[in-house]
């Protein structure tokens, strides 16, 4: 195997390993606080992408400008959604089962909202940055006598991955430093407890619902910039990297996501250079069913098994 | 409140009964001619494929409480192992349909530990699963799976004959759910769905309740999967684990109202109907509708039609199931 | 928990339990209990808020599996059976809130105890019917459960676990919100059974309704026994007045 391409793995293991640790944060600020896988996760992800690419089409807006903007728009969106869908969902005879159909039903319908808007095709965001790609280094004679490899990376992936460590970093403050983030965390811990101690469990569950909306449009951006081509169809598969990722890195813990995500990254990269395609696609699957079965609680967290 | 004599009990179960096996007498004379008096095929198959789609998923889920999001992994490994036996294979539709139910069944023996799993695990495994079936079936070798173009066996099948077929599963799956209201079985699945922990507490075996469900609740969506590909002659693996087939089953069944045995096949009758008629004509608008009306139904009507009907009136339980 | 409080069972002990101990996370809920119940006896478990008294009754009947300490019922050891498996070698329960099954009928209440008889149906539901009339439910039989006020709820339970007919029945705050004209049908009811060699454990805030009925009364505190007796020792015992009223 070439020395170049084993170094390509381990950055797409880093710069795809950040962008499913975002995907697992999200998930699990709503898993945590809120008890609730969010099926629509992927499409939403999807969501944020198509949003860039609309500003970047429509009025030429640079990705990297229509990030913030995509932020709030998905926030706000958030919390209206969840004041629109959850507190009806608490009367239910079933609030748990009743919200992932919800949420299923909410991934339909943004699927074929995105289908209709944009068609079926996959999309491509043709933004550019100057230099393309960034030399790393060159790998003497990798390709065997007198022909170099260089090892090489698309500026885009550098930028997305700065945004996504300065996002990481910023998410860690917020859950460990700030009054907020610490009632965010308080409530995946004791959901009971936290409206005791007069925290108006409503609007923190609507600032959790927002706050992963926010993070799955600013995740879509950013993997619009890694892989500059958007597929309508693909919640699918993201939304099953997100379930990977939260599984591995404990259900409702936003942090231990964060080392999944890239455990993940690095796993899902070396597979698909080791492994046939068939096997590689399932490697993901095999470690979600594996950790639930073996070790429930994650390489992280704690038990969350009913 | 109503208050009811063990006799009239007796006498409205008896009634009950009646009413619904003619119904069902009915529904077989009247789909069995139309083959032969060269009705709509296609709008009756997909009649019978979905009340017999919902009527499996409302074992697992109305009886027990347990909603398998991938639920179309059962019907698409039916429907693959059908094809392969009969287009690779060479085997007769009437072995491969059987063989199609029994994988059904063997991957839900394989994934039933995930039963003991429960709320958000369980839908997170069961959803995973059916996405990786489609890629699996997708990209393994051509000459096995067909590859992402899907396999064809019209030239080895009949149509009329996969109909039938559709039409004594259909017979069986209604068989099997009014027993199951009837039967202790169907009682401690009832019993499991409305708190296990207290049924269990009651001496009822709860995981083994819960998978005879999970198998019977396989079997029939695999059969469906199987005898789809017989009718229809082609499959892919797009169509083959759409997850709208998932979406199709929970709505009919909910629509009408899970836990009864009546209620998905009413609701799908509406459904299906509503669906050839107009959302035919906007495919991309379809599956917006299919989101829509699962997120209006959670909201509003839970119960769905039947079982709304049957909570706002005691007085109905005695008539319809 | 010391050695003097540990109970030397006699053999004949339709229950008894040896060093029991539930932790959840760091909290020990459960610390080194043991005590033993005599066939046909009631014994009172009493103790304040979070004493560990719901936690003892999971325990005994399976939703909680026991981090320590072994529970025997009829001489078998239980311990690490699960609740179905504990309900047949014979102990019923009911829930502090109750947990009725509300979209079956009351008759269906009652026959899911019995879906492994090997009687009829018809006779089951005979059986089933005499028991709601026991607690004055038998004109809604064929009502659901989520129609029932939340102390016919209760009653609806008692008759499930009468339905039931374990030997040993583990009450967990059965007159919790029940009004004092069904409270009384409810001790009646469970002298009657206690005449039918019934053995009760009855955990209850409500300490007039305890001394009433139990031949013996144990006393939790922060998840340990810190008294035992009949029911005159318990109400003079100075470790039992600082806890309920001390602090």
């Amino acid at each position: 195997m070439s020395e170049v391409l084993v170094w390509n793995a381990m950055i797409g293991g880093i710069v795809f390993g950040m962008v499913y640790a975002l995907i697992g944060c999200s998930l699990n600020v709503l898993a945590g606080v809120l008890r609730v896988i969010n099926f629509a996760h992927g499409e939403f992800i999807i969501a944020g992408s198509f949003f860039a690419y609309a500003l970047f089409t429509g009025l030429g807006l640079h990705p990297l400008l229509s990030l913030p903007i995509c932020a709030v728009a998905f926030f706000v969106a958030g919390r209206g959604l969840y004041y629109l869908l959850v507190p009806r969902l608490a009367r239910s005879d079933e609030p748990e089962t009743s919200s992932f159909l919800l949420m299923f039903g909410v991934s339909l319908m943004l699927i074929a909202a995105m289908t209709w808007i944009f068609e079926a095709d996959i999309r491509p965001l043709n933004f550019t940055f100057d230099p393309i790609n960034v030399t790393l280094f060159t790998i003497e004679n990798a390709y065997g006598e007198g022909r170099h490899g260089r090892v090489l990376i698309p500026t885009a992936r550098i930028v997305a991955l700065v945004i996504n460590l300065f996002i990481i970093v910023g998410l860690t403050w917020y859950f460990y430093r700030t009054l907020p983030g610490k009632a965010l965390r308080a409530a995946t811990m004791n959901r009971e407890a936290i409206q005791i101690v007069g925290i108006n469990i409503h609007r923190l569950s609507s600032m959790a619902f927002g706050l992963a909306t926010s993070l799955a449009g600013i995740t879509g951006v950013l993997l619009a910039l890694v892989i500059p081509s958007i597929d309508p169809n693909g919640g699918a598969d993201i939304a099953l990297i997100g379930f990977v990722v939260i599984v591995l890195g404990g259900l409702g813990h936003p942090v231990g996501a964060l080392f999944a995500g890239i455990i993940f990254g690095f796993v899902e990269q070396f597979s698909n250079l080791m492994l046939p395609q068939a096997a590689a696609q399932m490697v993901g699957f095999i470690i979600l069913v594996a950790v639930i079965f073996l070790k429930p609680s994650g390489l992280f967290g704690r038990s969350v098994l009913r | 409140m109503s208050s009811l004599t063990s006799m009239d009990e007796a006498k409205a179960s008896r009634i009950r009964h009646t009413l619904w096996f003619g119904l069902i007498g009915v529904v077989v004379l009247w789909f069995g001619s139309i083959p032969i008096l060269d009705g709509n095929q296609s709008l009756y198959f997909s009649l019978m494929l979905w009340v017999t789609m919902a009527t499996s998923f409302n074992i697992i889920a109305g009886f027990t409480g347990y909603m398998p999001f991938g639920f179309v992994a059962f019907y698409g490994m039916g429907t693959y192992t059908a094809a392969i036996l009969v287009s690779i294979v060479k085997v007769s539709p009437y072995i491969a349909i059987p063989a199609s139910g029994l994988a059904g069944v063997l991957i839900a023996l394989l994934f039933a530990p995930t039963l003991r799993l429960g709320g958000i695990y369980f839908a997170i495994v069961s959803l995973s699963l059916a996405v990786i079936l489609q890629r699996i079936m997708g990209l393994a070798p051509e000459d096995i799976t067909g590859g992402s173009g899907g396999l064809n066996l019209g030239q080895h099948t009949v149509r009329e004959q996969g109909f039938y077929a559709m039409l004594i599963v259909l017979v069986a799956a209604l068989a099997t759910v009014t027993w199951l209201t009837r039967s202790r079985l169907g009682k401690a699945l009832r019993a499991i769905r409305d708190d296990a922990q207290a049924a269990d507490a009651m001496g009822i075996n709860v995981q083994r309740s819960r998978l005879y469900a999970w198998l019977l609740s396989a079997l029939f969506a695999s059969l469906c999967g199987g005898i789809q590909a017989w009718f229809t002659g082609a499959l892919d693996p797009v169509t083959a684990f759409d997850v709208l087939i998932t979406a199709k089953t929970v709505i009919y069944a909910m629509a009408g109202g899970l836990g009864t045995v009546t209620g998905p096949v009413i609701g799908t009758v509406i459904l299906v109907w509503v669906d050839e008629l107009i959302w035919r004509q906007f495919p991309v608008l379809n599956s917006f509708l299919l989101g829509l009306i699962i997120a209006l139904l959670i909201l509003f009507m839970p119960r769905g039609i039947i079982g709304t009907l049957m909570q706002k009136y005691p007085r109905c339980r005695r008539l319809i199931m | 928990m010391t050695a003097s409080h540990a109970v030397a069972a006699p053999a004949d002990a339709i229950l008894r339990i040896e060093g029991l101990v539930k932790r959840f996370g760091g909290l020990v809920a459960v610390d080194n209990v043991s005590f033993g119940l005599e066939r046909g006896d009631i014994l009172g478990i009493i103790g304040i808020n979070g004493a560990g008294k719901t936690t003892v009754m999971n325990c005994i009947n399976g939703i909680y599996h026991a981090d320590g300490g072994q529970i025997f019922c009829n001489g078998r050891n239980i311990t690490k059976l699960s609740p179905h498996a504990i309900a047949k070698a014979g102990i019923g329960r009911t829930f502090q809130v109750p947990r009725i099954f509300h979209r079956m009928t009351l008759i269906d209440n009652l026959l899911v105890t019995s879906l492994d008889s090997s009687e009829s149906d018809a006779v089951l539901i005979e059986r089933a019917e005499h028991f709601l009339e026991r607690v004055n439910l038998a004109e809604l039989r064929y009502n659901h459960g989520e129609e029932l006020s939340g102390g016919q709820q209760k009653l609806l339970e008692l008759a499930r676990v009468m339905m039931f007919d374990p030997a040993l029945i583990l009450l967990d705050e059965p007159f919790a919100g029940v009004n004092p004209s069904l409270c009384r049908l409810f001790i009646e009811r469970i002298q009657d059974l206690q005449r039918d060699g019934k053995s009760f454990a009855l955990v209850s805030h409500d300490l007039t309704s305890i001394y009433k009925l139990s031949n013996n009364i144990i006393v939790l505190n922060q998840g340990q026994v810190i008294a035992e007796g009949g029911v005159e020792d318990i109400k003079n015992d100075p470790a039992v007045i600082e806890a309920y009223l001390g602090q």
